[in-house]
């Protein structure tokens, strides 16, 4: 008699769980799918200059209508990158004390803060963004930098709003910090205790034993980075709110433009009104996901290469 | 002894660069939260419990946060009961091909812009439903629910001992009772911390009810087939107004949402360092 | 059905870890109703071996067991029996006490007993649930509080607890795996008692790194040692006057 029964190679267990599996699979493929074949009227009457070209012609008469996203692009890459410039020296050091230096309390106070700014809606990042943050840059970064620096080109055009590349790179960064430390700090703290005893009997301060061991977890900062930079370039509302929004190829940080997802936000809603955006905002939503799929499993692969090297 | 005092002035160099860099990064979030607060408690005393139950018209946010309440619930009853699954299969089999790929697949969508999400759930269930409606804002919320719900199943389960495993086995329970009855019940309290903290991040989205639940803020829903409001897609358009009266409202719903957040994030952030027995 | 006068008979048992061969062509018979110790010094394979007597190493997929195992005739591997059946019939006790910590004393042992359908009615697993921790010697220190969970217990009444869940299902062997290697010196004399008084009724399969224990304990002893079989038989014979010069560096204490 048995109690266990079997079907070839499942058992109940599979029955049970296999179909909520097979779901999430299909649903992600699915999600694929609709991004591929609702942009290929895109594609098909634009080719590829819907990622190379900046134009944007929305018109009623769908002969006229031309769509090129290149200025999200370079908006989506640019915000992302100071967002990274921002967040990686305030990730690694934040690592550095909470690991290394923090008092037991004050420790347990600074990843409880962390976790909280990785949880805290991005929508309040926004509103703090958008209503504080930008006048602030204008006032004490913007304006000082162009009064003093406008002999750079990049910077030789006055701010006008405040709403830019650098508003959104900043807020981008500060919202990313806590997933870079995240990374960042749990490397850091499975050095094994043998080094850091090694590096001290060493006669090195703690400055020196921290530049040693921060080599240790180089490729764990590294893949921090990238997913850093994925979850930038995915984020939506708060940018949108802070970067201006307008189809600009410029290189000028102080200026307004668009990111991928801040252009899907804002122009999804009237995009029916036209005959061909709808297709072109759809390839824009491909290319997020081609990009971020790319940079996420990037991100893990140099992670879990680490992780399997430093277990030996 | 020159030298010595050189790296004695880089040493506590250093530790002063690293103390005030940690310092720059946690205080945001002080200044959001005091921003907030003094830009929302305004409009909040001003407008008296109005605030919290009156529509749009009376200058309140009642849909809005029913709404919210309406989108998690629905959310949490699509995307958890799957999610569990997803989350005790990768636990059971952490080395098999498609257990592995079902860990990665959840890594990947925990990383997945929400955005992209809510274009999908408008292409499938708006467009051919011909409105926005709760039930396509639930699901969209759902779909971003299930891998970090999954992924916490799948942690807080992992933690127990293997020899609870064995006993089990050992008096002739089955797997599916093993996993079921004993192991995830043991795990209980992780898991369950883990769901919760899951379902207040989705509460918070924004960018996935864009073009799914449309928002409704001048009268309460009452169909899970109409479009639906919440919170923070409240905060996202009146922020975008050029009125000062929106705004005012936007501080209002923010700290609304703020203390909502906190209420229920910190308590749970607290009680999962307990889990580990 | 013949039953053998074995309660197991292990033929030319090989089981590999990946690419580690840990247990190396073992052959033993353990008598019914005897006390068998498996003693050798830790990581020698012990464990995984006595997990191979109730098919627990199904639960690895990293490992590969070769040979036989016969539970009183039957082939535990391929024969009529599947795994849950056999596990049933042998119970087993673990290195450390792992009553379930969300279940109350009371349903540690109903579990195994209902989920296994191997009583009637309430009354009856009343019943069966007292004689149980009467057995494991328990009953006189738990009795009113039933309901409680095994936090309160001590390690040594936990260990009796898991035990009185074992016995409860009547099985016809009872495993321990260095039953009293986490419990306190006088926790551990009541469960050598308790094995005393069990082998009464059934067959017991003791793994121990202690030789000192297995001398006390047990009728019949074997001594493995880097995954083979250095020697086997009366537990007094072995003590007194091994075969194997390694068993009596054992012995001595000179191998560890």
């Amino acid at each position: 008699m048995s109690t266990l029964k079997k079907f070839g190679r499942f058992d109940r267990f599979d029955f049970l769980t296999y179909p909520a599996v097979l779901f999430v699979f299909l649903l992600f493929t699915w999600m694929l799918a609709v991004y591929v074949t609702s942009s290929i009227p895109a594609f098909q009457r634009e080719g590829w200059n819907v990622y190379f070209t900046n134009v944007w012609n929305a018109s009623e008469c769908p002969d006229k209508e031309y769509y090129g996203i290149l200025a999200a692009i370079w908006g989506s890459l640019y915000t992302s990158t100071i967002a990274l410039l921002v967040a990686l020296p305030l990730s690694i050091s934040y690592s550095i004390f909470v690991v290394d230096y923090a008092p037991k309390r004050l420790k347990g106070i600074l990843e409880i803060t962390s976790d909280i700014m990785a949880g805290l809606p991005t929508i309040i990042y926004g509103i703090w963004g958008a209503f504080f943050l930008v006048p602030f840059l204008k006032e004490w970064v913007m304006m000082p930098v162009y009064n003093y620096l406008s002999f750079i080109p990049i910077f030789s055009q006055k701010p006008v709003s405040g709403f830019s590349f650098f508003s959104a790179g900043v807020l981008l960064g500060i919202m990313i910090t806590p997933f870079v430390s995240a990374v960042v700090r749990e490397a850091y703290t499975t050095i094994p205790h043998t080094y850091r005893e090694a590096a001290y009997s060493l006669g090195l301060t703690r400055y020196e034993a921290t530049k040693i061991l921060i080599g240790y977890v180089k490729p764990a900062m590294i893949s921090g980075t990238i997913l850093g930079f994925g979850r930038a370039i995915g984020e939506t509302v708060a940018v949108s709110l802070v970067v201006g929004n307008a189809f600009n190829l410029s290189a000028d940080p102080f200026s307004p433009g668009y990111t991928i997802s801040s252009l899907i936000a804002t122009q999804y809603g009237n995009s029916f009104i036209y005959t061909h955006m709808t297709s072109v905002l759809y390839a824009a939503g491909l290319f997020l996901f081609l990009v971020g799929l790319f940079i996420t499993l990037l991100g893990m692969y140099v992670l879990r290469r680490w992780k399997k090297n430093v277990s030996i | 002894m020159y030298q010595f005092d050189m790296r004695r002035i880089k040493e506590y160099s250093f530790l002063g660069v690293i103390s005030l860099l940690s310092f720059f990064m946690i205080f945001p979030l002080f200044h959001i939260i005091f921003t907030v607060f003094v830009d929302g408690i305004g409009t909040l005393v001003s407008t008296g419990p109005v605030f919290i139950t009156g529509t749009l018209d009376d200058g309140g946010i009642g849909p809005a946060i029913l709404g919210t309440l309406i989108l998690s619930f629905f959310a949490s009853l699509i995307g958890i009961p799957i999610a569990f699954a997803v989350g005790v299969y990768a636990y059971e089999y952490p080395y098999s091909v498609i257990g592995k790929a079902t860990t990665a697949l959840l890594e990947i969508t925990q990383e997945f812009p929400t955005i992209l999400v809510g274009l999908f759930v408008t292409q499938i269930l708006v467009l051919p439903m011909g409105t926005y409606s709760a039930i396509a804002g639930a699901f969209a919320l759902a779909i971003i629910l299930m891998p970090y719900v999954a992924v916490y199943t799948k942690e807080a389960m992992s933690q127990i001992p293997f020899s609870f495993r064995e006993a089990a086995f050992s008096l002739g329970v089955t797997k599916v009772k093993t996993v079921f009855l004993i192991i995830a019940p043991i795990a209980k309290r992780g898991i369950l911390t883990g769901l919760l903290i899951s379902v207040a991040k989705v509460a918070g989205e924004t960018a996935p009810l864009l073009f799914t639940a449309g928002g409704l803020y001048q009268t309460y829903p009452d169909s899970l087939t109409q479009p639906v409001g919440a919170i923070p897609l409240l905060i996202y358009t009146l922020v975008q107004s050029p009125s000062p009266a929106d705004h005012a409202m936007a501080w209002g719903a923010s700290l609304v949402l703020l203390l909502i957040f906190l209420a229920a994030f910190i308590p749970l952030r607290l009680s999962i360092k307990e889990v580990r027995m | 059905m013949s039953e053998s006068e074995y309660a197991i008979e292990v033929e030319n048992l090989n089981i590999y870890y990946g690419n580690n061969h840990v247990i190396k062509s073992i052959n033993l018979k353990i008598p019914q109703k005897t006390v068998f110790a498996i003693m050798g010094p830790s990581g020698c394979g012990k464990s995984t071996m006595l997990r191979s007597f109730n098919r627990l190493l199904d639960l690895n997929k990293n490992v590969r067991v070769n040979g036989s195992v016969h539970l009183f005739g039957r082939d535990i591997y391929t024969g009529d029996m599947d795994s849950v059946e056999v596990r049933r019939e042998v119970g087993m006790v673990f290195q450390y006490p792992n009553p379930f910590p969300h279940l109350s004393i009371y349903n540690n042992i109903a579990l195994g007993l209902k989920m296994n359908k191997l009583v009637k009615s309430d009354k009856e697993l009343d019943e069966r649930i007292e004689w149980a921790l009467k057995k494991a010697g328990l009953w006189e220190e738990v009795k009113h509080r039933l309901n409680d969970y095994p936090s309160g217990l001590s390690g040594g009444q936990r260990q009796r607890l898991v035990i009185a869940r074992v016995i409860a299902m009547k099985p016809k062997v009872i495993m321990m795996d260095e039953p009293t290697a986490n419990i306190d010196p006088v926790g551990s004399k009541k469960i050598e008692d308790l094995i005393f008084e069990l082998k009464k009724d059934y067959t017991i399969v003791l793994v121990t790194h202690n030789p000192a224990q297995a001398a006390r304990v047990s009728d019949y002893v074997a001594f493995i040692y880097l995954g083979e079989l250095v020697e086997a038989g009366e537990t007094g014979k072995i003590f007194t006057a091994p075969e194997s010069k390694l068993t009596e560096k054992y012995l001595t204490g000179k191998l560890v």
